[in-house]
C-alpha cells in the first residue's frame, strides 16, 4: 500500500540520451556538458549529454519558454533574421553572411560573427538558433580533428555535414533551430552543404538561408556562373548580401566574407552595408568602385540639396 | 413648398416684422473700443408675474451672449441650440466658437424654419455679443429670414427705428464700454413705458481679456470652462449704472 | 502597427519646433519603397505626422486635408495647431471601435497676440501626440511615435535640452531618429526633416543607412 502510494511520486524515467530519471550528483559530474566542466572533464566516456529539466514533457516546457510567437516576452530569445549564402564556383566556395541579430524589432547586434570557422578548412554558416550553431559547429570541429587523428586524413565535406545532420535529427522535434551550411574542399573538390534542424541534408552549387535568403537568391541567380574568376565571385556574394541587408529589415550592418580555396579558407573582410550602398565596398578585388543603390533608392536627394520653404 | 411668389420667406418677413413691433421690446447693442454692452428691456403682462424667472439676455458660451425680441419661447428653442452647437464645436476644437460662427449657426437654423415644410419661422430677431481671438468684440443680428449682419451698434424690436437713430447720433468708434452702457440705458430710456429699474433691465457686457487672462484662459479651456469674457450684469450692477 | 513600420519625432527648441521621420514603407521584413513620407504640411506654419499603416496614414492626411480646408473656408482663418490637435483626436475618437492604426504627431508653432500696441505678438512652439484612438499627450519638450518609438524615447531622453536655437534643434533631432531607426528593424532607409521658425520652414532630406 505505503509502495503503491509513493510510487505516485516517484520521476518518470525521460527516454533521452544520458538522463535516466532523476539526476544524481555522480550523473552531474560524469554526464553534464563538456563545456562546463573547466577543462577537467573528457570525452573518453563518448558522446556527452545535458540537463533536462524534471517534468513530464521536457519540449513542451521549452517551448513554453522559448517561443515567441506565443509570448513575444518570453525569456530565451531565438535569433530569426539573417542572411547567409555560399557557392561553389571553379575556384572554390564563396561564403558570405551579414551581421545582424535582432529581438523581434530590436536591432540588438550589429557585428554578430554568422560563419563558424569549423577548422582551417571548413566554415560552417549561422542562422536559426545562434548558440546552436555555435554550440554544435563547435563540437563538429572537434568530431573532424578526432576523424583526423583516427584515419590520418582530413575528413571530407559529406561526411562532417552528415555528421552534422546525424546529430541534429537526434535531437528532432525538442526546439533545436538551426539552418547551415558546411562549406570547405575536400579531394572531390569544392563542397557546399546544406544542413538543417530538421534533419535536411542537401549537397549543391548554391545555398541561401535565412529572412534575406530570397533578396540574395535574386542576385545570386543572376550573376552565378560555374567559370567565375575569383574577383567576380568575390563581388557576387558582397553584392547578394548587400541586397538582403537593403531589401530585408531583419538582415544588414556588414557582411562577412570567406573564400574556401584548395588549401583552405582565407577571410576577406567586412564590408559595410551602408556604405556598399552609397559608395561600393572599396578597393577591393571585383569592385567597380560605384555604390550598389544610391540614386536609383533615393531619387537623387540627400541633405547637400536643403531646400528652403518660406512660410 | 414655397409658391412662385416666395411664399415662405414673405411669410417670414410680413408675419414676424408685425410680432417685433407690436409685441416685441426694445434691445439694443453697442460696441465699445473695449467691449459690448447688450441691453434690453423687460416687460410683464401681469403685477403678479415673478420676472426674477425671466430672463432675455443669454449667456450661450463663456464668450458669447445674445439678446432678443420677440416671442420668448421660439428664443428658448434658439438658445438651446446655439448652447448645444457651441458645446458640440468645443468638443471637437478643444476651444469655444468664434462669435462669427456661432452666429452662422444660428442663423442656418433660423433660415431651415424659412423653407421647411411643416414648421413656422422663428419669432425672434437676436443680437449676438461676442469676444473671439481673431475678430476680437463683434456684434451680429440676426433675423427671422437667417439673414445677419455686423453692427457697432444696432437696435431690435419696438422701438428700433428711434433707438436707431438715438444711437447713430450718441455713437463714435472710440466710445469706452462704460460711455456705451450708460448710452444703452438712455436709448432704452426713449419711449421706456413705466419705470426703469434693475428688475425691468437686462444688461450683458463683453469684456477684451488681457494677455494675462489669456494665458489663465488656457488652463481653463481643459476644463472647458475658461474666464468668461462675456458676462450679465448683476441686479445690484444695474442698479448702480441706473443710479448714475 | 509594425506592418509596414516607419517612426516619427517632434521636438521643441527656442521659438522654434522640428518635426523628422523616416522613409521606409515596408511589407513586414520587405523594405518596399524607400521614399515614403509620413509628415504633411497642414498650415504655413503647422506639420502633421502619421505613422502607422500605410494605407490609413494616405486615407488619414486626405481627411485632415478636408477638414482643415472645410474649417479654412467656413471660419476664414487658418487653423490653431491646438484646435487641429483637437480635431485630430476628434476625428480619431470617432472610430473608437473600429480604430484608423495609426499615432499622429503634432507639431508647429502657435500664435500669441500681445497687449494693445506692443507689437502683433508671438509665436510659440507647439507639440502633441495621441494614441490611435486619439488620446492627446501634450509634450514640452519631444514627441515620438512609430515602430522606432521605445528606441527614440531613449536617445531623445539623452539628447535633447531646452531652449535650442534652430540649427542646434535640426542636429539634436536628425541624430536621434538616425540613432534610433538604426536600432530599429523596421524603420530608416532614409529620413526628413522639417524645422519650422517664425519666417520659414527648412526641410531636409538626410543622407542615412539604408539597412
Amino acid at each position: 500500500m505505503m509502495n503503491t502510494f509513493a510510487k505516485r511520486f516517484e520521476k518518470k524515467p525521460i527516454g533521452l540520451r544520458g538522463t535516466q530519471g532523476a539526476v544524481t550528483e555522480d550523473d552531474q559530474i560524469t554526464d553534464a556538458a563538456w563545456g562546463s566542466e573547466a577543462g577537467f572533464g573528457n570525452l573518453v566516456k563518448g558522446t556527452h549529454s545535458f540537463n533536462v529539466p524534471a517534468v513530464p514533457d521536457p519540449t513542451a516546457f521549452l517551448r513554453m519558454h522559448t517561443d515567441d510567437h506565443a509570448d513575444p516576452n518570453c525569456r530565451i530569445k531565438i535569433q530569426h533574421g539573417t542572411t547567409t549564402l555560399a557557392f561553389r564556383y571553379k575556384g572554390g566556395v564563396i561564403v558570405a553572411v551579414d551581421s545582424r541579430a535582432t529581438a523581434g524589432s530590436y536591432v540588438a547586434s550589429g557585428t554578430v560573427r554568422k560563419v563558424i570557422e569549423i577548422n582551417p578548412y571548413l566554415l560552417g554558416t549561422m542562422a536559426g538558433g545562434a548558440a546552436d550553431c555555435q554550440y554544435w559547429e563547435t563540437y563538429l570541429g572537434m568530431q573532424c580533428r578526432l576523424h583526423e587523428l583516427r584515419n590520418k586524413e582530413r575528413i571530407s565535406v559529406a561526411a562532417a555535414s552528415k555528421y552534422l545532420s546525424n546529430l541534429v535529427y537526434s535531437y528532432k522535434g525538442m526546439g533545436l533551430s538551426m539552418g547551415t551550411m558546411i562549406c570547405g574542399w575536400d579531394k572531390t573538390g569544392p563542397a557546399v552543404f546544406y544542413v538543417d534542424s530538421d534533419g535536411t541534408r542537401l549537397k549543391g552549387d548554391l545555398f541561401s538561408v535565412g529572412s534575406g535568403s530570397t533578396f540574395a537568391y535574386g542576385v545570386l541567380d543572376q550573376g552565378y556562373r560555374w567559370d567565375l574568376s575569383d574577383e567576380e565571385a568575390q563581388e557576387l556574394g558582397r553584392r547578394s548580401i548587400y541586397a538582403a541587408g537593403h531589401r530585408d529589415a531583419f538582415s544588414g550592418n556588414s557582411c562577412n566574407l570567406y573564400h574556401v580555396k584548395v588549401d583552405g579558407w582565407v577571410y576577406l573582410g567586412n564590408y559595410d552595408i551602408s556604405q556598399m550602398h552609397y559608395e561600393g565596398p572599396g578597393d577591393v578585388p571585383g569592385s567597380t568602385g560605384k555604390g550598389y543603390g544610391y540614386d536609383v533608392r533615393t531619387g537623387h536627394r540627400f541633405s547637400v540639396a536643403a531646400e528652403a520653404v518660406t512660410a | 413648398m414655397a409658391s412662385a411668389d416666395g411664399g415662405a420667406y414673405r411669410q417670414a418677413e410680413s408675419l414676424f416684422m408685425q410680432i417685433d413691433i407690436s409685441q416685441g421690446t426694445t434691445s439694443l447693442g453697442i460696441k465699445a473700443s473695449n467691449g459690448i454692452v447688450i441691453a434690453t428691456e423687460k416687460k410683464s403682462s401681469s403685477i403678479l408675474i415673478d420676472d426674477s424667472m425671466l430672463d432675455k439676455v443669454a449667456v450661450i458660451c463663456p464668450n458669447i451672449g445674445i439678446v432678443y425680441s420677440g416671442m420668448g419661447p421660439d428664443f428658448r428653442v434658439l438658445v438651446n441650440r446655439a448652447r448645444k452647437s457651441a458645446q458640440a464645436y468645443w468638443k471637437i476644437y478643444g476651444e469655444y466658437p468664434p462669435t462669427r460662427v456661432l452666429t452662422q449657426e444660428i442663423a442656418t437654423v433660423m433660415q431651415e424654419a424659412t423653407q421647411s415644410g411643416g414648421v413656422r419661422p422663428y419669432g425672434v430677431s437676436l443680437l449676438v455679443a461676442g469676444w473671439d481671438i481673431n475678430r476680437g468684440p463683434t456684434l451680429y443680428q440676426v433675423d427671422p429670414s437667417g439673414s445677419f449682419w455686423a453692427w457697432k451698434a444696432s437696435s431690435i424690436g419696438k422701438n428700433m427705428v428711434n433707438a436707431k437713430t438715438f444711437l447713430e447720433k450718441r455713437y463714435n468708434d472710440d466710445i469706452s464700454l462704460e460711455d456705451a452702457i450708460h448710452t444703452a440705458l438712455l436709448t432704452l430710456k426713449e419711449g421706456f413705458e413705466g419705470q426703469m429699474t434693475e428688475k425691468t433691465i437686462e444688461i450683458g457686457v463683453v469684456t477684451v481679456p488681457t494677455p494675462a487672462e489669456l494665458e489663465a484662459q488656457r488652463v481653463g479651456a481643459e476644463t472647458g470652462r475658461p474666464k468668461p469674457t462675456f458676462r450679465k450684469l448683476s441686479e445690484e450692477e444695474v442698479r448702480d449704472y441706473l443710479a448714475l | 502597427m509594425q506592418y509596414n513600420g516607419g517612426s516619427i519625432v517632434a521636438m521643441v527648441g527656442k521659438d522654434c519646433v522640428a518635426i523628422a521621420s523616416d522613409l521606409r514603407l515596408g511589407s513586414q521584413a520587405l523594405t518596399v519603397a524607400t521614399n515614403f513620407e509620413k509628415i504633411f504640411p497642414v498650415q504655413d506654419r503647422l506639420y502633421l505626422g502619421l505613422t502607422g499603416l500605410a494605407s490609413d496614414v494616405a486615407t488619414l492626411r486626405e481627411r485632415f486635408r478636408f477638414l482643415t480646408n472645410a474649417y479654412t473656408m467656413k471660419e476664414s482663418r487658418a487653423i490653431t495647431p491646438s484646435a487641429f490637435a483637437h480635431l485630430v483626436s476628434s476625428t480619431l475618437y470617432e472610430r473608437r471601435f473600429g480604430p484608423y492604426f495609426i499615432e499622429p504627431v503634432i507639431a508647429g508653432l502657435e500664435f500669441h497676440p500681445a497687449p494693445e500696441g506692443e507689437g502683433k505678438g508671438t509665436w510659440r512652439p507647439y507639440i502633441a501626440g495621441a494614441d490611435l484612438i486619439g488620446c492627446l499627450n501634450f509634450a514640452k519638450d519631444f514627441i515620438v511615435a512609430g515602430t522606432a518609438a521605445d528606441k527614440l524615447f531613449g536617445v531623445a531622453e539623452g539628447l535633447w535640452e531646452p531652449d535650442m536655437e534652430a540649427e542646434d534643434l535640426f542636429e539634436t533631432i536628425s541624430q536621434t531618429l538616425m540613432n534610433a531607426v538604426d536600432r530599429d528593424a523596421y524603420s530608416g532607409w532614409g529620413a526628413v526633416v522639417h524645422v519650422i521658425t517664425k519666417d520659414k520652414v527648412v526641410t531636409r532630406t538626410l543622407k542615412s543607412r539604408m539597412d
